[in-house]
């Protein structure tokens, strides 16, 4: 510990210029009982947002050892929204904590010890991954690519730096908090020197005038966001990329047939279902029709955080599952027509491929499917994030 | 006092004191447990963060990382060169051009404004979407931005009616009642 704790040369009186300069910052808002409130809801809200992001993860990307329920039918719309959500809110939180703390960027002597210096490091990579994961999930929400990266893939693992960096800065901020904060905290002011003072008369914002106005810039976000998950408050959108109702059959759409390139191929008259499995069986377009009986009110959740209701008709996975023989532990997969993409086929585990609510949809609201929808058949299942409801359905077999 | 003068001591203290004087990095004065629980949270910490690199570095075809670290220091870069000194010259310049009572409003109204833009950026500016899919980024932006930040000012502008009118009485009233 002596190694680390040492102290180091300071550099030369002359080179403090600038914003190193005492009293560079003259803001009252610069306070270290401020930034620990902020600290705390951005610690809140960063920790929501990074257990959302592993279930979604998870979801798509099941590891051998779990298997997600189907029920509730709503989880991953309400993680998914809260997580979208969450970081919309977090953009005025980071924004304001930043200000707070932004003169400990110009501390003189920049570096005290080793441990000091350690701990400025490690602010590195929360800053940059705090305002990289708000500002590359703004844009992919908007399906805005400026970067050269892959979203999903990057932003997991970036999750992981951040969350990562912020519980080392949590470990090492506890004292400043524990001495700024909470009802007892006169008598922890000793833990440390960062103890917010009195607050200086002036005109300007206030601390609490502060924190009033980042609430507010927050509830204002949420206000005209959160309708593209929240059931019956999709009129309610002003700012959110999308609007729930708005779309053919008044839902949205992530991927056109035009864009999958299936728009020949999903109007073929020769199109065929074909279920593979110990007794494979095929169904003209006509006789799935024929078959779709069975009714259910399932959203389609998207990773982007909207979610849409809709009314589906079709015919029940476990019926077809069950007719070609696949024993009740298997897993199918679901394929598209598509040729190509990531998210051409996806595996359907027994939870939801026995659910009596999994459909094979070939209706909405009561119409045929509209070919932006999957037409001629789409999977639709309960709890399931919607890039995993195959669309354009062709093939279903065992694996 | 304000925080920077609060940093001001501690540099000083850290100075003056030699050794556990960073409050930052040392646990503090709590007792052995509390360092132990401190130094194991941050290690679990540590332990992510390099889960993360490792990640990172590793699905390279993925998360092409001369592009994703370029993009990860762009972020800190324009929040500390660019933005807050934006923001401290208006600053500034509100504390030159608005009065007392209402300055604190108008900043009040700024960071709303501000924080709603920035979070819907790409939407009004029109640069996401896809092309032949209506669906996506489905509404008039700028239009609702509008009416999103007229909202917020016809609120703002309450309120400075408000205290004007409060200021005005109590400036009539004050003396009587010994304010």
């Amino acid at each position: 510990m002596d190694l680390i704790d040492r102290e180091l040369p300071a550099p030369p009186e002359r080179l403090r210029r600038g914003p190193f300069r005492p009293g560079a910052f003259s803001s009252r808002l610069h306070d270290p009982r401020l930034a620990s409130l902020l600290g705390i809801w951005l610690g809140v809200a960063f920790g929501t947002a990074f257990a959302t992001g592993l279930v979604s993860h998870f979801m798509q990307h099941p590891p051998g050892w779990l298997q997600w329920p189907s029920r509730p039918a709503w989880l991953y719309r309400l993680t998914q929204g809260v997580h979208v959500a969450t970081g919309l809110a977090s953009v005025p939180l980071l924004l304001a904590k930043l200000w707070t703390v932004y003169p400990r960027l110009w501390e003189w002597p920049p570096v005290r010890t080793v441990a000091h210096a350690l701990e400025r490091i490690t602010i590195i990579p929360l800053i940059a991954g705090a305002i990289f994961q708000l500002a590359t999930g703004i844009a992919n929400i908007a399906q805005w690519y400026p970067f050269r990266f892959f979203f999903t893939v990057t932003h997991y693992w970036v999750a992981w730096i951040t969350i990562g960096a912020l519980v080392v800065h949590i470990a090492t901020k506890i004292v400043v908090v524990r001495a700024n904060v909470g009802r007892g905290r006169a008598g922890r002011a000793g833990l440390t020197d960062r103890v917010s003072q009195p607050e200086p008369a002036g005109d300007g914002l206030s601390r609490r005038g502060f924190g009033l106005a980042v609430g507010t810039a927050a509830g204002v976000i949420t206000a005209t966001t959160a309708g593209q998950f929240v059931p019956g408050l999709g009129g309610t959108v002003l700012l959110a990329p999308r609007r729930p109702d708005l779309g053919p059959q008044h839902l949205p759409v992530n991927r056109t047939a035009v864009a999958a390139g299936v728009l020949a191929l999903a109007r073929d008259p020769g199109y065929r279902l074909t279920v593979g499995g110990p007794r494979p069986f095929t169904l003209s377009a006509a006789e799935l029709f024929a078959l779709s009986r069975a009714t259910v009110d399932l959203p389609i959740t998207c990773v982007e955080g909207w979610a849409a209701d809709a009314t589906w008709t079709g015919v029940r996975l476990v019926d077809l599952l069950e007719r070609a023989g696949i024993p009740a532990g298997a897993t199918v997969r679901v394929e598209s027509l598509e040729t190509r993409g990531g998210y051409r086929a996806s595996e359907v585990d027994p939870p939801h491929a026995r659910d009596p609510r999994t459909l094979l949809a070939t209706r909405l609201g009561g119409e045929p499917l509209d070919l932006d929808h999957g037409y001629p058949a789409r999977l639709i299942a309960p709890n399931r994030p919607g890039v995993l409801q195959t669309k354009w359905v062709h093939r279903v077999v065992m694996l | 006092m304000t925080g920077h003068d609060a940093a001001e001591a501690e540099a000083e203290a850290g100075a003056g004191a030699g050794a556990g004087a960073g409050a930052g990095a040392a646990p503090g004065r709590g007792g052995g447990l509390t360092r132990l629980a401190v130094a194991l949270t941050a290690l679990g910490g540590l332990a992510a963060l390099g889960y993360g690199i490792d990640g990172l570095l590793s699905e390279t075809r993925a998360t092409n990382p001369h592009n994703s670290l370029r993009w990860l220091i762009a972020g800190v870069l324009a929040h500390d060169v660019l933005l807050v000194p934006a923001v401290a010259l208006v600053g500034l310049l509100l504390s030159r051009a608005v009065p007392g009572p209402y300055r604190a409003v108008v900043q009040g109204a700024l960071i709303v404004s501000g924080s709603v833009a920035a979070a819907s950026l790409p939407l009004w500016r029109g640069y996401g979407g896809t092309p032949g899919n209506a669906t996506v980024d489905a509404l008039p932006y700028g239009r609702n931005l509008l009416i999103v930040l007229g909202a917020v000012w016809a609120a703002a502008t309450v309120i400075m009616v408000f205290r004007r009118r409060r200021s005005r009485r109590s400036r009539r009233t004050g003396p009587a009642r010994g304010m």
